[in-house]
Protein backbone atom coordinates (compact mmCIF):
# COMPACT_ATOMS: atom_id res chain seq x y z
CA UNK A 1 0.00 0.00 0.00
CA UNK A 2 1.48 3.20 -0.51
CA UNK A 3 1.47 6.75 0.87
CA UNK A 4 -0.74 8.42 -0.27
CA UNK A 5 -3.46 5.34 -0.23
CA UNK A 6 -2.55 4.74 3.18
CA UNK A 7 -3.22 7.91 3.99
CA UNK A 8 -6.65 8.05 2.23
CA UNK A 9 -7.75 5.11 4.27
CA UNK A 10 -6.68 7.08 7.26
CA UNK A 11 -3.68 5.11 8.27
CA UNK A 12 -0.71 6.20 9.08
CA UNK A 13 2.17 5.86 6.80
CA UNK A 14 5.45 4.04 8.28
CA UNK A 15 8.72 3.34 6.53
CA UNK A 16 9.12 -0.52 5.83
CA UNK A 17 10.55 -2.00 8.90
CA UNK A 18 14.00 -3.64 8.03
CA UNK A 19 13.67 -7.26 7.96
CA UNK A 20 15.93 -9.77 9.20
CA UNK A 21 16.46 -11.40 5.82
CA UNK A 22 15.97 -8.68 3.24
CA UNK A 23 16.90 -5.95 4.91
CA UNK A 24 15.10 -2.63 4.06
CA UNK A 25 13.92 -4.58 0.65
CA UNK A 26 9.86 -3.68 0.45
CA UNK A 27 7.33 -6.48 -0.81
CA UNK A 28 7.50 -4.71 -4.03
CA UNK A 29 11.46 -4.97 -4.94
CA UNK A 30 11.32 -8.52 -3.65
CA UNK A 31 8.22 -9.57 -6.09
CA UNK A 32 9.91 -7.07 -8.60
CA UNK A 33 13.31 -9.73 -8.28
CA UNK A 34 10.98 -12.63 -8.34
CA UNK A 35 9.52 -11.81 -11.65
CA UNK A 36 12.88 -10.51 -13.43
CA UNK A 37 14.38 -14.04 -12.31
CA UNK A 38 11.23 -15.42 -13.85
CA UNK A 39 11.90 -13.61 -16.61
CA UNK A 40 15.20 -14.59 -17.22
CA UNK A 41 14.64 -17.65 -17.36
CA UNK A 42 12.20 -17.30 -20.41
CA UNK A 43 15.41 -15.41 -22.15
CA UNK A 44 17.54 -18.38 -20.58
CA UNK A 45 15.14 -20.78 -22.48
CA UNK A 46 15.50 -19.24 -25.85
CA UNK A 47 19.37 -18.71 -25.69
CA UNK A 48 19.97 -22.53 -24.34
CA UNK A 49 17.56 -23.54 -27.68
CA UNK A 50 19.65 -21.23 -30.02
CA UNK A 51 22.98 -22.61 -28.77
CA UNK A 52 21.06 -26.23 -29.32
CA UNK A 53 19.87 -25.64 -32.89
CA UNK A 54 23.26 -24.16 -33.06
CA UNK A 55 25.42 -27.02 -32.05
CA UNK A 56 23.43 -29.42 -34.44
CA UNK A 57 23.52 -27.45 -37.96
CA UNK A 58 26.92 -26.35 -39.72
CA UNK A 59 27.20 -24.25 -41.40
CA UNK A 60 25.25 -21.75 -38.82
CA UNK A 61 24.70 -19.21 -41.72
CA UNK A 62 22.95 -20.48 -44.70
CA UNK A 63 24.01 -19.10 -48.24
CA UNK A 64 21.99 -16.24 -49.31
CA UNK A 65 21.79 -14.80 -45.67
CA UNK A 66 23.17 -12.24 -44.74
CA UNK A 67 25.97 -11.46 -41.81
CA UNK A 68 24.68 -9.32 -38.52
CA UNK A 69 25.88 -5.84 -38.69
CA UNK A 70 28.12 -6.02 -35.28
CA UNK A 71 28.76 -2.62 -35.31
CA UNK A 72 25.55 -1.27 -36.06
CA UNK A 73 24.61 -3.53 -32.82
CA UNK A 74 27.19 -2.50 -30.83
CA UNK A 75 26.13 1.56 -31.16
CA UNK A 76 22.58 -0.01 -29.60
CA UNK A 77 24.32 -1.71 -26.87
CA UNK A 78 26.37 1.40 -26.33
CA UNK A 79 22.52 3.25 -26.14
CA UNK A 80 21.13 0.80 -24.04
CA UNK A 81 23.75 0.78 -21.72
CA UNK A 82 23.72 4.75 -21.62
CA UNK A 83 20.16 4.50 -20.49
CA UNK A 84 20.98 2.32 -17.40
CA UNK A 85 23.23 5.20 -16.48
CA UNK A 86 20.46 7.73 -16.84
CA UNK A 87 18.43 5.84 -15.24
CA UNK A 88 20.37 4.85 -12.13
CA UNK A 89 21.28 8.61 -11.79
CA UNK A 90 17.58 9.34 -12.22
CA UNK A 91 16.46 7.41 -9.31
CA UNK A 92 19.77 8.97 -7.45
CA UNK A 93 18.52 12.52 -8.65
CA UNK A 94 15.00 11.58 -7.17
CA UNK A 95 16.39 10.40 -3.82
CA UNK A 96 17.85 13.42 -3.19
CA UNK A 97 15.04 15.54 -4.06
CA UNK A 98 16.40 17.04 -7.23
CA UNK A 99 12.51 16.92 -8.96
CA UNK A 100 13.72 18.33 -12.29
CA UNK A 101 16.59 17.24 -12.82
CA UNK A 102 15.21 13.26 -11.83
CA UNK A 103 12.59 13.97 -14.37
CA UNK A 104 14.87 15.01 -17.09
CA UNK A 105 16.62 11.59 -16.31
CA UNK A 106 14.19 9.78 -17.08
CA UNK A 107 12.84 11.32 -20.36
CA UNK A 108 16.27 10.55 -21.55
CA UNK A 109 15.86 7.00 -20.36
CA UNK A 110 12.97 6.57 -22.44
CA UNK A 111 14.54 8.51 -25.30
CA UNK A 112 17.43 6.13 -25.27
CA UNK A 113 14.64 3.45 -25.18
CA UNK A 114 12.74 4.86 -28.22
CA UNK A 115 16.20 5.28 -30.35
CA UNK A 116 17.13 1.31 -29.10
CA UNK A 117 13.60 0.63 -30.75
CA UNK A 118 14.10 2.75 -34.07
CA UNK A 119 17.88 0.77 -34.47
CA UNK A 120 16.16 -2.70 -34.13
CA UNK A 121 13.63 -1.22 -36.40
CA UNK A 122 16.30 -0.14 -38.59
CA UNK A 123 17.94 -4.07 -38.78
CA UNK A 124 15.21 -5.57 -39.46
CA UNK A 125 13.33 -3.42 -41.85
CA UNK A 126 15.21 -1.08 -43.08
CA UNK A 127 14.74 2.69 -42.72
CA UNK A 128 17.56 3.67 -44.95
CA UNK A 129 18.92 0.34 -46.86
CA UNK A 130 18.17 -2.57 -46.57
CA UNK A 131 17.02 -4.28 -43.61
CA UNK A 132 17.95 -8.09 -42.46
CA UNK A 133 14.80 -9.13 -43.54
CA UNK A 134 14.71 -7.80 -47.26
CA UNK A 135 18.18 -9.12 -47.44
CA UNK A 136 17.57 -12.78 -47.35
CA UNK A 137 17.32 -13.27 -43.16
CA UNK A 138 13.40 -14.56 -43.44
CA UNK A 139 11.75 -16.03 -40.46
CA UNK A 140 11.01 -19.91 -40.64
CA UNK A 141 13.76 -20.63 -42.97
CA UNK A 142 16.00 -21.71 -41.28
CA UNK A 143 17.21 -22.21 -37.63
CA UNK A 144 19.16 -19.09 -37.83
CA UNK A 145 16.63 -16.42 -39.12
CA UNK A 146 14.21 -18.02 -36.53
CA UNK A 147 15.89 -17.66 -33.20
CA UNK A 148 17.26 -14.60 -34.51
CA UNK A 149 13.81 -13.08 -34.63
CA UNK A 150 12.26 -14.90 -31.95
CA UNK A 151 15.24 -13.91 -29.15
CA UNK A 152 15.54 -9.71 -30.79
CA UNK A 153 11.72 -9.11 -30.96
CA UNK A 154 11.17 -10.48 -27.25
CA UNK A 155 14.00 -8.18 -26.18
CA UNK A 156 12.76 -5.70 -28.16
CA UNK A 157 9.31 -6.57 -26.71
CA UNK A 158 10.70 -5.85 -23.33
CA UNK A 159 12.23 -2.54 -24.61
CA UNK A 160 8.84 -1.45 -25.74
CA UNK A 161 7.14 -2.09 -22.17
CA UNK A 162 9.72 -0.81 -20.59
CA UNK A 163 9.42 2.68 -22.35
CA UNK A 164 5.62 2.62 -22.07
CA UNK A 165 6.58 1.82 -18.10
CA UNK A 166 9.08 5.07 -17.96
CA UNK A 167 6.43 6.81 -19.34
CA UNK A 168 3.74 5.82 -16.92
CA UNK A 169 6.15 6.51 -13.73
CA UNK A 170 7.57 10.01 -14.88
CA UNK A 171 3.75 11.22 -15.46
CA UNK A 172 3.08 10.39 -12.20
CA UNK A 173 6.32 12.02 -10.78
CA UNK A 174 5.72 15.27 -12.48
CA UNK A 175 2.19 15.04 -10.74
CA UNK A 176 3.72 14.11 -7.18
CA UNK A 177 2.24 10.26 -7.30
CA UNK A 178 5.43 8.38 -7.44
CA UNK A 179 8.13 8.26 -5.33
CA UNK A 180 11.59 7.30 -5.50
CA UNK A 181 10.71 3.44 -4.72
CA UNK A 182 8.80 3.02 -7.39
CA UNK A 183 11.14 4.87 -9.63
CA UNK A 184 13.66 1.83 -7.90
CA UNK A 185 11.53 -0.60 -9.46
CA UNK A 186 11.47 0.94 -12.70
CA UNK A 187 15.30 0.63 -12.53
CA UNK A 188 15.25 -3.17 -11.90
CA UNK A 189 13.20 -3.63 -14.82
CA UNK A 190 14.68 -0.98 -17.29
CA UNK A 191 18.57 -2.79 -15.80
CA UNK A 192 17.30 -6.38 -16.32
CA UNK A 193 16.54 -5.45 -20.13
CA UNK A 194 20.31 -4.26 -20.38
CA UNK A 195 21.06 -6.82 -18.35
CA UNK A 196 19.89 -9.62 -20.84
CA UNK A 197 21.09 -7.65 -23.79
CA UNK A 198 24.50 -8.68 -22.67
CA UNK A 199 24.07 -12.23 -23.56
CA UNK A 200 21.98 -11.64 -26.70
CA UNK A 201 25.17 -9.50 -27.78
CA UNK A 202 27.03 -12.09 -27.21
CA UNK A 203 25.18 -15.52 -28.08
CA UNK A 204 23.34 -13.79 -31.11
CA UNK A 205 25.96 -11.48 -32.37
CA UNK A 206 29.25 -11.90 -31.66
CA UNK A 207 29.74 -15.71 -30.50
CA UNK A 208 28.42 -17.00 -34.15
CA UNK A 209 30.51 -14.64 -35.97
CA UNK A 210 33.76 -16.57 -34.57
CA UNK A 211 32.65 -19.18 -37.48
CA UNK A 212 31.66 -16.96 -40.10
CA UNK A 213 28.05 -16.72 -39.14
CA UNK B 1 24.85 35.92 11.40
CA UNK B 2 23.45 33.19 13.37
CA UNK B 3 25.23 29.94 14.06
CA UNK B 4 22.70 27.98 11.75
CA UNK B 5 23.06 30.39 8.94
CA UNK B 6 26.65 29.93 8.71
CA UNK B 7 26.99 26.31 8.73
CA UNK B 8 23.85 26.04 6.12
CA UNK B 9 25.85 26.71 3.06
CA UNK B 10 28.53 23.94 4.33
CA UNK B 11 26.56 21.28 4.74
CA UNK B 12 24.82 22.03 1.41
CA UNK B 13 28.17 21.90 -0.13
CA UNK B 14 28.86 18.82 1.76
CA UNK B 15 25.92 17.00 0.41
CA UNK B 16 26.80 18.19 -2.90
CA UNK B 17 30.19 16.37 -2.59
CA UNK B 18 28.28 13.26 -1.17
CA UNK B 19 25.74 13.05 -3.55
CA UNK B 20 28.59 13.53 -6.42
CA UNK B 21 30.29 10.74 -4.54
CA UNK B 22 28.17 7.89 -4.66
CA UNK B 23 27.63 8.95 -8.51
CA UNK B 24 31.05 7.40 -8.87
CA UNK B 25 30.27 4.07 -8.61
CA UNK B 26 28.13 4.29 -11.56
CA UNK B 27 30.39 6.38 -13.70
CA UNK B 28 32.84 3.99 -13.28
CA UNK B 29 30.82 0.88 -13.59
CA UNK B 30 29.37 2.57 -17.57
CA UNK B 31 33.12 3.19 -18.28
CA UNK B 32 34.09 -0.25 -17.80
CA UNK B 33 30.83 -1.78 -19.51
CA UNK B 34 31.95 0.45 -22.68
CA UNK B 35 35.89 -0.74 -22.50
CA UNK B 36 34.48 -4.44 -22.33
CA UNK B 37 32.02 -3.58 -24.78
CA UNK B 38 34.88 -2.60 -27.33
CA UNK B 39 37.24 -5.69 -26.03
CA UNK B 40 34.61 -7.95 -27.15
CA UNK B 41 34.20 -6.50 -30.81
CA UNK B 42 37.77 -6.41 -30.67
CA UNK B 43 37.89 -10.31 -29.73
CA UNK B 44 35.12 -10.90 -32.37
CA UNK B 45 36.51 -9.22 -35.21
CA UNK B 46 40.26 -9.83 -34.53
CA UNK B 47 40.46 -12.83 -36.14
CA UNK B 48 44.21 -13.96 -35.15
CA UNK B 49 43.10 -15.51 -31.76
CA UNK B 50 42.03 -19.33 -31.34
CA UNK B 51 38.89 -20.02 -31.74
CA UNK B 52 38.38 -21.90 -27.72
CA UNK B 53 40.08 -19.19 -26.57
CA UNK B 54 37.70 -16.15 -27.96
CA UNK B 55 34.50 -18.48 -27.22
CA UNK B 56 36.09 -18.57 -23.52
CA UNK B 57 37.11 -14.79 -23.66
CA UNK B 58 33.60 -13.77 -24.80
CA UNK B 59 31.40 -15.81 -22.22
CA UNK B 60 33.68 -14.44 -19.34
CA UNK B 61 33.16 -10.49 -21.30
CA UNK B 62 29.71 -10.99 -21.14
CA UNK B 63 28.99 -12.50 -17.68
CA UNK B 64 31.34 -9.80 -16.41
CA UNK B 65 28.96 -6.91 -17.97
CA UNK B 66 26.00 -8.55 -16.42
CA UNK B 67 27.25 -8.88 -13.02
CA UNK B 68 28.03 -4.96 -13.33
CA UNK B 69 24.48 -3.91 -13.93
CA UNK B 70 23.41 -6.36 -11.45
CA UNK B 71 25.78 -5.47 -8.85
CA UNK B 72 25.72 -1.18 -9.39
CA UNK B 73 22.87 -0.08 -11.63
CA UNK B 74 20.40 -3.02 -10.17
CA UNK B 75 21.63 -2.55 -6.60
CA UNK B 76 22.31 -5.89 -5.44
CA UNK B 77 25.71 -4.98 -4.28
CA UNK B 78 23.84 -3.07 -1.73
CA UNK B 79 21.38 -5.51 -0.63
CA UNK B 80 21.54 -8.42 1.89
CA UNK B 81 23.07 -11.99 1.50
CA UNK B 82 19.87 -13.56 1.77
CA UNK B 83 18.61 -11.54 -1.34
CA UNK B 84 21.45 -11.94 -3.38
CA UNK B 85 21.32 -15.56 -2.95
CA UNK B 86 17.67 -15.29 -3.63
CA UNK B 87 18.01 -13.90 -7.34
CA UNK B 88 21.47 -15.20 -8.12
CA UNK B 89 21.02 -18.95 -6.89
CA UNK B 90 18.66 -19.89 -9.54
CA UNK B 91 20.76 -18.23 -12.09
CA UNK B 92 23.34 -20.59 -11.85
CA UNK B 93 21.08 -23.52 -12.92
CA UNK B 94 20.68 -22.24 -16.34
CA UNK B 95 24.26 -21.29 -16.85
CA UNK B 96 25.07 -24.64 -15.82
CA UNK B 97 22.83 -26.43 -18.16
CA UNK B 98 23.84 -23.99 -21.22
CA UNK B 99 27.88 -24.75 -19.82
CA UNK B 100 27.15 -28.79 -20.01
CA UNK B 101 25.70 -28.33 -23.59
CA UNK B 102 28.71 -26.32 -25.04
CA UNK B 103 31.07 -28.67 -23.51
CA UNK B 104 28.84 -31.70 -25.23
CA UNK B 105 28.87 -29.66 -28.24
CA UNK B 106 32.44 -28.93 -28.44
CA UNK B 107 33.38 -33.06 -27.91
CA UNK B 108 30.83 -33.82 -30.37
CA UNK B 109 32.31 -31.59 -32.99
CA UNK B 110 36.02 -32.17 -32.00
CA UNK B 111 37.91 -33.33 -34.78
Amino acid sequence: MSNAVASEHGHPTVAWPPDAQYGMATPGKIGMWIFLISDAFSFGGLLIAEGILYAGRHPWRQPGEPELGIFFTAVLTFVLVSTSLTNVLGWAAAAAGRRKQAALLLGLTAFGGVAFLVGQFQEWFGIRGHGLLREGLVFGQSPRASTFYVITGYHGLHVLIGVAYILAILVGYLRHRVTERQIELLGLYWCFVDFVWVFIFSFVYLLPSLSGA
Amino acid sequence: MSEKETLQPAASSVAHVREARERIPYLVAFAILIVLTLVEIGVARSGGIPHRAAVVALITIAIAKAALIALFYMHLRYETRILKLTVLGPLVAPAVYALLLMLDAARRHAP
